[in-house]
């Protein structure tokens, strides 16, 4: 995990399911010094329901507290998953990490 | 019904064994050529079935010794392809929580069809498929 003044990036890879929940929990664990978020899951391969539901759980808390999260993904199962579940308005999904930054960026993190 | 391919495992209900058996079902999947995002989809409804029976079958259920979960993948010659999850626990019906249950709906989003059966323990049963699914292999 690398964490900078501004945005903090969160990177999770392999196969995110159930086996991990503990660990995907701990790692989406919130910081009291956010003020952006990165979680890049460029290498995630897989990702299950469980997955989602620690996702979404960071994802709302952080959006409470007005801190920006954004999601680098690039598995097709990843996005599908996340469509079927109806969660696509939940996340806010980029394919390269340089657009998830800009994002960011105009959301006030720098 | 002629069968030409199946598959039948059979472990703990633990969760370090879902990704195990979803590995074994994508591999029976690629050995029957069904295309890249069908064994995906098929490999991820399967493996929220599994993650359900890990969570929830046995959690209310401590007089069922054998806290065991079976798959049974089976592709017939019209192009179905089925895959059951049955374990020997209870199925729970209960309203959806905020922020969870979204394996069951995943599972319809992907299954043409699912049937879940719960006179003896809980059998998912879920179909893939059909003609499209001929045309992809």
């Amino acid at each position: 995990m690398n964490q900078s003044d501004s945005i903090r990036t969160i990177r999770l890879s392999g196969e995110l399911e159930i086996g991990r929940k503990d660990e995907i929990r701990e790692a989406l664990r919130r910081s009291a010094s956010d003020r952006a978020v990165l979680v890049d899951l460029s290498d995630v391969t897989y990702a299950d329901s469980v997955a989602l539901t620690e996702l979404l759980r960071f994802c709302v808390s952080s959006s409470r507290d007005a801190i920006p999260v954004a999601l680098v993904v690039r598995t097709p199962q990843f996005a599908r998953i996340v469509q079927y579940a109806g969660l696509a308005a939940a996340f806010k999904n980029f394919d390269d990490r340089d657009a998830a930054l800009a994002y960011l960026a105009q959301s006030g993190a720098e | 019904m002629k069968r030409v391919s199946e598959l039948r495992l059979y472990c703990p209900a633990q969760s370090q064994y879902v990704a195990p058996i979803r590995h074994a079902l994508a591999a029976f999947l690629e050995a029957l050529h069904l295309d890249r995002s069908m064994r995906d989809d098929v490999t991820t409804a399967a493996g929220e079935a599994l993650a359900n029976v890990v969570e929830h079958a046995y959690a209310n259920s401590s007089r069922i010794a054998a806290r065991d979960v079976q798959l049974l993948a089976r592709l017939d010659l019209g192009g179905k392809l089925s895959v059951d999850v049955w374990d020997r626990g209870e199925f729970i019906r209960r309203k959806p929580l905020p922020g969870r249950g979204f394996g069951l709906r995943i599972i319809r989003a992907i299954a043409q069809q699912l049937r879940i059966d719960t006179k003896r323990g809980t059998c998912v049963s879920m179909t893939f498929g059909g003609p499209a699914l001929l045309k992809k292999r």
